[in-house]
């Protein structure tokens, strides 16, 4: 009996283990994209191989963190998901969960013809990418030293849509002091703040603005209590940062009866009577179209690195689908839309820890 | 007022002890159930994990229910699971609890990642039934005291409960007796004819409750019904430090976790002036000098005794 008990416990202890592999979500997503490709291989003289239905590109999403933030990481999964819908794109999900980012990194390149790295963690791809130069790589959020001739860098000009947040914030203060929660003390991070800052200055100069920071991305609790805190210190708006941790930023404002405002995705619907607008950051559609100019034959952009700002569209104010609850004025929003235009001809020149 | 003083009325205000009751009442609730574990000899790792299944399983009874209760009673259910899951692979099958600990906790996060996924799709869940926080007129009137212990979840006040039915139970019960000889002096206990096994067994069960129990407050009584992947954050850690601090006692324990919430409400309120980097070290400075402290009272005693 001695060894069926080790047995059983060795098999009990295996399948624990499993199940971590469980969650790690790292699904092919065969392209529901079926009528393209069968008019695709209908055009072609016969003769043609029967595998017609075989994915033009493959493409791996490889996120730092893992999904399920509401924000920034799952506007990159949108945005894979958009390009597997309209392209014959096989989409490989791999999320590292914060650890073993090359390792994951390498995996994908491997098995795929693009790589898109989201998040600033990613700092080996300057080492792994010249190992696979037929491999394009793109890297979310952060850029390369040098530039590397199959690695596009995508940034985001996070402080120019912070500038209109903290803008908003101010305007709508009643206390005239707003507030920021951070995930961590880390560049990209700060960008949000430093433009936040200057953008509830630019309101009024009296407006005090308060931050801290979680030290965590996945959990709410600390982040309600880090907006608690910054209430305690009376901010009535509060910006959330903090990816999933942020979730905990509304309902902290919920519970004192103010306001708080979204990050990266438009995120009003989680809950229209306290999130006033959100600061879009849409990694997903600069995913999506650079994706789009490559498979169109254009990979200029690689070899350096691409700022995804006001400008062109990437970055801005979201306030909620059409018809959701609106605590922003009309004539607040027409001054943000002003300053949006100053952003963009320069007028206003946003700070930056980029 | 001086800038020193504004700084003292942020970082020491009423928000500052009120966070500091909800941030030690998960820790605290876990570290009474690792206390039970390690008077019985089993060093357990494996809160961490624990916490996290109590708090997503607390969050999907309170969803399929739609009632905070039903929340509540399957966290309870699960933590039962659990505790008898890690009792039978350490006690019955003497697996190494230092590898099921960890297993446990990877097993609980790859678990409950998946689970809320093909529960709740890709964006996790808020907003389900939560457990009330309790409103007491009589306190209102108190200053300092009733703000700070007003207003609090339900999960507060009960663990003060816990604390005094835990230290009755291991120190003035015979079932206490047995809990700690089963540690210490396990021969002993068999040759009074009580299995030391079976009191392991119980450690193993309490400790799964309790560590469900603060699951559960961190999901439906800290937050309003929210489940968050791995949004156990490394609490079953600090949990297992203030029960090696406390010596396995459970008031000595909720006294650590209190610590904990005190110096992470007090870095929060610091990072208007500190580097934000620097206050988050303050948890694990504690953690080392609690270590310290402990290991520098161990040997002043070995002293004592080879004097004696």
């Amino acid at each position: 009996m001695k060894p069926m008990k080790k047995i059983i416990c060795q098999l009990l202890v295996f399948v624990m283990m499993l199940t971590l592999f469980a969650g790690c979500k790292n699904q092919d997503k065969p392209t529901d994209s079926k009528p393209a490709d069968t008019a695709a291989a209908d055009s072609k003289p016969s003769g043609s191989e029967p595998g017609g239905s075989e994915p033009s590109l493959k493409l791996a999403l490889v996120v730092a963190g893992q999904f399920g933030d509401r924000s920034f990481y799952d506007s990159s999964w949108e945005g894979a998901n958009r390009l597997a819908a309209e392209f014959p794109i096989q989409v490989t999900q791999i999320e590292c969960g914060n650890e073993n980012h090359t390792a994951q990194m390498k995996n994908a390149a491997d098995k795929n013809d693009v790589v898109v790295c989201v998040g600033w963690e990613f700092y080996e791809i300057a080492d792994v990418a010249p190992a696979y130069p037929d491999v394009k790589f793109i890297w979310i959020d952060n850029e390369t030293e040098e530039p590397i001739p199959n690695v596009l860098n995508i940034t985001y000009a996070q402080n120019e849509g912070s500038f209109l947040a903290g803008y908003i914030a101010a305007a709508m203060s009643k206390t005239g002091v707003v507030g920021a929660v951070g995930g961590e003390d880390q560049p990209v991070i700060n960008d949000f703040i430093v433009g936040y800052k200057q953008g509830a200055a630019a309101y009024d100069p009296k407006v005090k603005v308060v931050t801290n920071y979680a030290n965590s991305y996945d959990d709410p609790a600390k982040g309600k209590e880090c907006a608690l805190a910054l209430a305690d210190q009376k901010a009535d708006v509060i910006f959330q940062i903090a990816s999933a941790a942020g979730d905990g930023v509304f309902e902290a404002a919920k519970e004192r009866g103010i306001y708080a405002i979204g990050v990266d995705s438009d995120q009003k619907y989680i809950d229209p009577e306290v999130i006033i607008c959100s600061m879009k950051k849409e990694v997903g559609n600069s995913i999506y179209d650079a994706v789009k100019a490559l498979l169109a034959g254009d990979s200029s952009k690689w070899g350096s690195t691409w700022v995804a700002d006001m400008s062109n569209g990437y970055v801005g104010i979201g306030y909620g689908e059409e018809g959701s609850t609106q605590q922003v004025s009309d004539e607040i929003k027409a001054a943000v839309e002003e300053m949006e235009q100053k952003i963009i001809s320069g007028e206003i020149q946003v700070d930056t820890t980029r | 007022m001086s800038e020193f003083e504004k700084i003292l009325s942020t970082v020491f205000s009423v928000g500052t002890l009120q966070q500091m009751l909800r941030s030690a009442t998960p820790v605290a609730l876990a570290a009474i159930g690792g206390s039970m574990t390690e008077h019985a000899g089993i060093m357990n790792i494996g809160m961490d994990g624990m916490i996290l299944m109590g708090a997503f399983f607390g969050v999907l009874g309170s969803f399929l229910g739609q009632s905070a209760l039903a929340g509540l009673g399957l966290a309870l259910l699960i933590g039962v699971l659990v505790g008898l899951f890690f009792a039978l692979l350490v006690v019955r099958y003497k697996s190494d609890e230092f590898i099921i600990g960890c297993a446990l906790n990877t097993f609980a996060l790859g678990l409950t990642s998946y689970l809320s996924r093909s529960v709740f799709g890709n964006n996790g869940t808020k907003g389900n039934p939560a457990l009330p926080a309790l409103h007491l007129p009589f306190l209102s009137k108190i200053p300092i005291l009733g703000p700070m212990l007003n207003d609090q979840s339900l999960f507060v006040y009960l663990t003060w409960i816990v604390v005094l039915l835990a230290w009755l139970f291991v120190y003035k019960t015979p079932y206490g007796l047995w809990l700690r000889a089963s540690g210490e002096k396990p021969d002993t206990l068999r040759t009074a004819g009580i299995s030391p096994k079976r009191m392991q067994w119980i450690a193993s069960l309490l400790c799964g409750i309790l560590c469900a129990l603060a699951g559960a407050h961190l999901s439906l009584g800290q937050l309003s019904g929210t489940f968050a992947e791995n949004m156990s954050n490394s609490r079953g850690y600090i949990a297992f430090a203030c029960v090696i601090f406390a010596a396995a006692h459970p008031g000595k324990a909720y006294l650590a976790a209190l610590m904990f919430g005190f110096f992470e409400a007090i870095g929060l309120r610091l990072q208007s002036y500190v580097s934000a980097d620097l206050t988050n070290t303050i948890p694990y400075l504690i953690t080392i000098i609690m270590m310290v402290y402990v290991v520098a009272r161990k040997q002043q005693r070995k002293k004592k005794l080879a004097r004696a």
